[in-house]
């Protein structure tokens, strides 16, 4: 105990390195490497997937992603604000149901969606609109309260500021207000958004036509004609093609936003 | 600030946990009941099945209970060792590539499985023990009668089987739909999601004796068998399976089984 705090820092910064050190080496060890190139990295079954992973797998994965996206911003944004109005029953509805997809794991909402929608009703439901659908209930659940967070941040002097210059309640929410909000709540956006690319997964459950086939599938069909488990880490390597990008994007919305409060000259030091 | 090494040390625990958890798993590398003579298992004391749920009529979920037919052959076989059997519900694709084996996760899989070349790579069959074809099951009234009559049409079919191969072959004018499992496939059938099914004959029949909308209106000739797998290179459960399935069937035993589960006496053949 009569070691100095330096000493003590560079003891513990010591032990770090070395259990680092000694859980490379158990790992490298332990591993069969040949077992784990030939299961993981095999050229030629990874050679074949190519072209159709990217205008296939990558292609409906977006498609997927960007409709659901796009389907469930529209959602949250209504109830968003049916979320912050003045109607009580607005209120509760909006809150009832942010509750309940939000508690409810992505694939049951797909299965009850592109399942349930038509034997319930007797129809048929295009799978890409099935997807919209339900991806969109998915993500509008988290994105409404995003939305709310991020209207309600938007300082009330801006409201202030365009009801004494003569706008109705309305224009000001439109024009002044939300915008402003998503401005602010890009960064946590952007990583639904990453969340909802990795969810469009289970788009495999509804079945799909080869020409409808997402990266996972894709991967698991290309699994079935393979040994190896190549097929898996080439979708997976698509999947961070969309990912990583996406969460640098937000990474930089942060900095550029971060500890900021928009039009606020008074709360415009850094805080971060 | 005379606090923070203590609280760095912390960030140790995750670390150390992994160490752990490595060592660990090189100790139980070498498990299984070795010692007894017979097979090892990948469970001491456990005969780890792995199929797809649902299956029905060879393995379905009912009542909180795993049952069926090829269920109830494999509790013969795990009787004879002297074993319980334990089933696990996984995807079709990890039992025929070889890797639910592979990795440990299970002895033998009874999944209404056929025996084919390229399963063969990847994984040892037991002999035969039930016979099938491929068949077209869609709803009455359809018009639909063969496979040949999808032109536009959906056709759905089962991940990694042996019917969603045929109808890649023989409906080329279809758009072919891939479910994850027959649930899912016969589900879609029903709710017109697609314009006809294919599965084997087995599951399709006893599917139609609930669904009395539909029908399966043609059978194809594919002369198909069904086996039981285990890892490539395991003569041992091999063995023991076929000597089961022999058993069973000088006994009479497999015939009862047989019409219990479909209601037939098995053809002579």
């Amino acid at each position: 105990m009569a070691m100095s705090k330096r000493k003590r820092a560079r003891v513990v910064r010591g032990v770090q390195y070395g259990i680092l050190v000694a859980v490379i080496l158990v790992v490298a060890l332990t591993a069969n490497w040949t077992k784990i190139r030939t299961t993981f990295f095999d050229l030629e079954v990874a050679g074949d997937m190519f072209p159709e992973v990217i205008t296939v797998g990558l292609f409906n994965t977006v498609v997927y992603t960007a409709l659901g996206f796009g389907f469930g911003l529209g959602l949250a944004l209504v109830l968003a604000l049916m979320r912050l109005s003045v109607v009580r029953v607005n209120r509760w509805i909006a809150g009832i149901y942010i509750e309940f997809f939000r508690g409810l794991p992505a694939l049951l909402v797909i299965l009850a969606v592109g399942t349930g929608i038509p034997l319930a009703f007797g129809t048929f439901l295009d799978k890409y609109v099935a997807l919209m659908i339900a991806l969109g209930i998915v993500a509008s659940a988290y994105m409404a309260e995003t939305l709310r967070a991020g209207i309600q941040a938007v300082p009330r002097g801006q409201v202030e500021a365009a009801r004494s210059l003569g706008m109705s309640p309305g224009r000001t929410m439109v024009t002044i207000v939300i915008p402003q909000a998503f401005k602010i709540i890009l960064p946590p956006l952007t990583n639904e958004l990453i969340l909802l690319t990795k969810d469009s997964s289970l788009a495999l459950f509804l079945g799909a036509s080869v020409s409808e086939y997402e990266l996972t599938q894709f991967g698991r069909v290309a699994l079935n004609e393979s040994r190896s488990l190549t097929p898996v880490l080439v979708a997976g390597i698509c999947y961070l093609i969309i990912t990583i990008p996406l969460s640098y994007l937000s990474r930089y919305l942060e900095r550029r936003t971060g500890g900021r409060k928009l039009g606020t000259p008074e709360s415009t030091e850094v805080k971060a | 600030m005379t606090r923070r090494p203590t609280l760095r040390v912390w960030a140790l625990v995750p670390a150390l946990a992994l160490v752990l958890a490595g060592c660990g798993d090189d100790g139980g590398d070498g498990g299984g009941a070795a010692g007894s003579g017979g097979p090892e298992l990948v469970n001491e004391g456990k005969l780890t099945n792995c199929t797809g749920l649902p299956y029905k009529p060879f393995e379905y979920e009912e009542n909180g209970e795993v049952i069926g037919f090829d269920v109830e052959l494999v509790d013969l076989i795990a009787d004879k060792l002297g074993v319980e059997q334990e089933i696990i519900d996984t995807p079709f694709d990890g039992i025929q590539s070889g890797a639910d084996f592979n990795s440990g996760k299970c002895d033998i899989s009874a999944a209404g499985m056929t025996i084919n070349d390229k399963r063969k790579q990847n994984i040892d069959f037991s002999d035969p023990y039930f016979d099938a074809t491929q068949a077209l099951v869609t709803k009455k009234g359809s018009g639909i009668g063969d496979i040949t009559q999808l032109d536009g049409k959906k056709l759905g079919a089962q991940n990694s089987t042996t019917g969603f191969d045929y109808a890649n072959e023989n409906a080329k004018g279809a758009e072919i739909i891939n479910f994850e499992d027959l649930g899912l496939l016969l589900t879609a059938v029903e709710s017109g999601q697609v314009d006809a099914g294919i599965n084997d004959n087995g599951v399709l029949y006893d599917w139609v004796k609930e669904k009395t909308d539909f029908e399966v209106v043609k059978e194809f000739d594919t002369g198909e068998q069904y086996g039981m797998g285990v890892r490539k290179g395991n003569t041992a459960l091999l063995d023991v399976v076929n000597e089961v399935l022999a058993e069973a069937r000088s006994s009479g035993e497999y015939d009862r089984i047989y019409e219990k589960w479909f209601g037939t006496k098995p053809s002579a053949n």
